[in-house]
């Protein structure tokens, strides 16, 4: 992991002291609520329906037991005893007071964990791979160019008051689990013929009220220019992004309005001028941060494989959390684990201070100290041996954790919604409470196969939606709640967004539509290897607007 | 030639420093030729000021005021051996007509003259070491014993000079002072006419900026007057003129109402907006809009005042690419504080486009935003905010002084890293 030196230190300490007196000012009345609002926003500080939500910054969503245990100590402390972990891969705390926020910062501070530009119109938290540094299909390890951008865009001068937020994600597999191309800007690790390492780039996709799929700008950037490049497309877009209309400023209108073939012009042009500058990156450098994220001290494992069959038959539930959440690790003998943070009834994402204890106590006994946050709002040990595994499920067991549903129905994406945020339509965790209650069934949960459902509170689509699999989006319709359905979404290399199919469903009849359109995907696959989304791109939308609302 | 010297002596004009160079200049923008040297002889550097003459066609107007002012001011004259005989006599009948009693011939350095002009051509083959030796090298001595010189630059005399201002800050912290400065042909002539000053004899005979003989020609009607001199090559100035873009004196006390600040102060600020009554020909210390600028370019360009350029968002600062060295001040406005675009235009003006002079945020300058728009450049503030004029008076902006990216010719990167961090 990549650890703080003195001046890494001194510049989150220095950012905490501004922001201190930001907020002194603010208590003081000196700033008004309008001057404060962007100074509190680019230190992740959100003013939400009943409170200030403090959003931390969980770099490439890689954290150490210690980050964690002081995340539960957080929790405990300033909020009431629970965190939410986010799709930005981060964690977000709802009830913490104005006035304790400095505190909170300068705790975060002695672990090497801020809350800087996790909001606000500027570069934000990058994103990754949650199994980045293990996974078995990894062409690089995204983590070191991750941090590397973390640095160059942390308090950036020319890059704070961009038109709107700017989020950049990386993937360094093949198989996209960063849903690169719903961002800003993607970058996919790439070799070129020469079997250099460098990025393709991917610029103007986003979700919000106006889904858009990334565009390829560059088929590969070498490593060395890669932030000359980014330098090229913030200036772009600083300059050229709309600024008129707040929901027609991010990058993405301005590539649609544009053409990519212009923006593509003005950031070559760009990049003549700044390539080469003083932000080409050396190799010894990359090296050198590469050489914090090397790979642990694997040791040559007794058991290599374990055999789910076998368990599964001596206990269900322990095999059915091996078939689904366990991710081939590189080395042989280890395995990566995904901790459920989706049980049947619960909040998605929430996790009580007592279970980030065991979690970050588990990491430290199992997984050489590290964890992860995935952008569906899981957890990951990276790091296990597979003869632990058992011992890692119990444990999770006594925690309430051992759910074994990852990439199962019931693992959803879920935003805040009514019963947090500001700027909702309709409520989006009891939905998915309810929806998770109906689908409860592990057997069932295993006939269904990969699904995701996400859902968002609004269209601002915090939650998704349009990639969802099964996307549900709540509106406002007279005064009430209602809930669109959309189908077909996929945020992976596949990248599609989700079609709205028909009219919206009162709150208590999404699920009964949910299990609808689940009946109509298993009469009519072809086997059980046909996953939903394959079964739809295959027989298109008619069959399941049928089932949903007759034929009419 | 003589070793370079390597003690200078530092002058002291503090009262300059407080005010302002540019603040100076736009108090007597357009003041008439005597205010500005009597103040600068009474009041910026009483005792310590001094001229250097050529006693060419047009010496007679400045040595007169000179006479008017202070007729014991000394007057160096540039003996280079080389000059006419009519000038040598000029030298005499200004002396005694004006009642100047303060007049030195300076002479080139013999042992030098011997070593390098032995046959006295050197002018032909090269005269920039034939200046060197005959005038900037005899007068190097004499520089350092003053404050400040007065000089009779006019800004029609040439190209290059068509932005000179009353007064100027040289590279070694030395005042220039040009009473004549905005003086043209025509007001020099009536000058002389009105106030009877004796011609150069060989003004009559067609020569109309006079130096040594073997360099001056006779100048064309209608061409420019310096065309004469070093005819046929390509040098306009002795080297004993310094650039216009000096550096500018750091005020030290600060003014409450002014909202200008800059180097550590709020000082007087000579710049004034454009306005719809403002005309491209005679606007002077006016930040002109980009728009305006582009659709009137030639008549600003033949505007002999000093200008800035403002530029809003949205608009590109490459569209002015080649005309930014006319600019002493350039503008550039904050509409919100969010909105970011004029740090990108910092950031071009002073890393791509090298721009040296004053660069100033406008609009919602605030103290949050000003740390981020000093790392892109900007380096003056027009600040009404008072919380924020308070936060700058007293030096406590909210900053973090560590970053992490370079962003700006300036900023020279400590260490190797790839991102450049750096203390400040
Ligand atoms: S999608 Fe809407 S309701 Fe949900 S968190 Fe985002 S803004 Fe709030
Ligand atoms: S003006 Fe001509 S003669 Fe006089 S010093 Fe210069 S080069 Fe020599």
């Amino acid at each position: 992991m990549y650890r703080y030196d003195e001046f890494d230190a001194a510049f989150v300490s220095g950012r905490t002291a501004q922001f201190t007196d930001q907020i002194n000012r603010r208590i003081s009345g000196e700033l008004s609520e309008d001057q404060f609002r962007p100074l509190r926003l680019m230190n992740g500080l959100y003013l939400q329906l009943h409170a200030y939500m403090l959003r931390i910054a969980v770099p490439y969503g890689t954290l150490s037991s210690r980050q964690m245990r002081k995340l539960a100590h957080i929790a405990r402390t300033y909020d009431r005893g629970y965190g939410h972990f986010t799709t930005r891969q981060n964690i977000q705390f709802n009830w913490p007071k104005l006035k304790d926020v400095p505190a909170i910062l300068r705790e975060l501070g002695s672990v090497e964990m801020h809350s800087i530009q996790t909001s606000g119109n500027c570069i934000r938290n990058t994103t990754t791979d949650q199994f980045a540094g293990a996974a078995a299909d990894e062409i690089i390890d995204p983590r070191p160019v991750a941090e590397i951008i973390r640095q160059w865009s942390s308090l950036h001068p020319e890059f704070s008051y961009l038109p709107r937020k700017f989020k950049i994600a990386m993937s360094g597999s093949p198989n996209d689990r960063a849903a690169i191309r719903f961002h800003d800007i993607g970058l996919q690790a790439a070799t070129n013929a020469a079997g250099d390492i460098g990025w393709e780039v991917w610029v103007g996709g986003g979700l919000g009220r106006t889904p858009m799929i990334g565009k390829m700008i560059n088929s590969f950037v070498p490593n060395e220019h890669l932030l000359a490049y980014l330098e090229s497309i913030m200036r772009v877009y600083n300059r050229y992004g709309r600024r008129d209309n707040k929901f027609k400023a991010r990058i993405k209108i301005l590539v649609h309005e544009e053409g990519l073939e212009t923006i593509k012009g003005q950031v070559e042009a760009e990049f003549a001028e700044v390539r080469g500058g003083v932000l080409t990156l050396p190799a010894e450098e990359v090296d050198r941060i590469t050489t914090y994220f090397a790979p642990p001290q694997f040791k040559a494992q007794p058991a290599t494989r374990i055999d789910v069959a076998y368990e599964s038959i001596i206990d269900p539930a322990y095999g059915r959390w091996l078939d689904n959440n366990i991710n081939s690790h590189r080395e042989p003998g280890y395995a990566s684990v995904t901790i459920s943070l989706k049980p049947v009834g619960g909040a998605p994402g929430d996790a009580t201070d007592t279970q980030m204890d065991v979690v970050a106590d588990l990491a430290e006994r199992y997984s050489f100290d590290e964890l992860r946050v995935t952008h569906e709002q899981n957890l990951v040990l990276p790091h296990v041996a597979v003869a632990d595994l058992r011992a890692v499920y119990d444990a999770l067991v006594g925690s309430g954790l051992a759910e074994g549903n990852t990439g199962l129905i019931t693992d959803m994406i879920c935003c805040p919604g009514l019963d947090f945020c500001a700027l909702a339509n309709a409520r989006s965790i009891p939905i998915a409470q309810e929806i998770s209650r109906t689908f409860a069934e592990p057997k069932r949960q295993a006939e269904i196969g990969d699904l995701k459902i996400k859902i968002s509170g609004c269209i601002n689509a915090c939650g998704h939606h349009h990639v969802g699999h099964i996307g549900i989006l709540g509106v406002e319709k007279k005064g009430g709640e209602l809930y669109q359905i959309t189908l077909g979404g996929d945020a992976t290399e596949q990248a599609s967004v989700g079609k709205i199919i028909g009219p919206g469903f009162e709150a208590e009849n999404v699920p009964g539509a949910i299990e609808t359109l689940v009946d109509t995907y298993i009469a009519k696959r072809e086997s059980a290897d046909e996953t939903f989304i394959q079964a739809y791109r295959r027989l298109g939308e008619a069959p399941f607007k049928e089932a949903l609302y007759g034929n009419a | 030639m003589g070793m370079p010297k390597l003690v200078t002596v530092q002058p002291a004009h503090d009262k300059l420093r407080a005010l302002g160079i540019l603040a100076l200049n736009g108090m007597f923008d357009e003041m008439d030729a005597v205010g500005v040297l009597r103040y600068a002889t009474s009041d910026v550097l009483p005792g310590d000021l001094a001229i250097v003459s050529s006693f060419g066609a047009d010496s007679a107007v400045l040595l007169h005021l000179v006479a008017q002012v202070d007729p014991s001011m000394p007057v160096y004259f540039l003996e280079t051996g080389k000059h006419f005989a009519e000038t040598l006599a000029y030298v005499e009948t200004l002396k005694k007509h004006l009642g100047l009693i303060n007049i030195h011939a300076i002479h080139p350095d013999q042992a030098d003259v011997q070593r390098f002009d032995p046959a006295g051509t050197l002018w032909e083959t090269d005269p920039d070491s034939c200046c060197h030796i005959r005038k900037t090298e005899p007068l190097e001595p004499i520089t350092e014993q003053y404050g400040g010189w007065v000089t009779g630059r006019k800004r029609f005399q040439t190209v290059e000079r068509g932005v000179l201002p009353h007064f100027e800050l040289t590279s070694d912290d030395r005042i220039k002072v040009n009473p004549l400065a905005y003086f043209s042909d025509a007001d020099v002539n009536k000058y002389k006419i009105e106030h009877g000053l004796p011609e150069h004899p060989l003004f009559a005979k067609g020569y109309k900026s006079i130096g040594c003989a073997p360099c001056t020609s006779v100048v064309a009607e209608g061409e420019d007057p310096r065309a004469g001199r070093w005819r046929g090559l390509n040098k306009k100035e002795c080297g004993i003129h310094f650039d216009f873009n000096g550096a500018i004196a750091k005020p030290v006390t600060a003014a409450a109402k002014h909202t200008l600040w800059k180097d550590g102060a709020f000082i007087a600020d000579p710049f004034h907006d454009w306005s719809e009554t403002s005309d491209p020909a005679t606007a002077s210390y006016t930040h002109v809009p980009l728009s305006v600028f582009l659709a009137n370019r030639e008549a600003f360009l033949a505007n002999p005042h000093p200008l800035g350029l403002l530029v809003s968002p949205g608009e590109r600062i490459e569209d002015v690419e080649a005309d930014l060295g006319r600019f002493a001040s350039v503008a550039i406005k904050f509409p919100a504080f969010s909105d970011g675009r004029g740090y990108s235009s910092a950031r071009l003006l002073t890393q791509r486009y090298h721009y040296a002079n004053e660069i100033r945020a406008i609009g919602d300058v605030l103290q949050d935003q000003i740390p981020l728009m000093r790392r892109c450049g900007i380096n003056a503030f027009v600040v009404t905010h008072e919380p924020t004029r308070e936060a700058l008076i007293e030096d406590r902006l909210p900053e973090v002084a560590l970053f992490y990216q370079p962003v700006g010719a300036t900023e020279v990167p400590v260490g190797t890293r790839p991102f450049l961090r750096r203390a400040s």
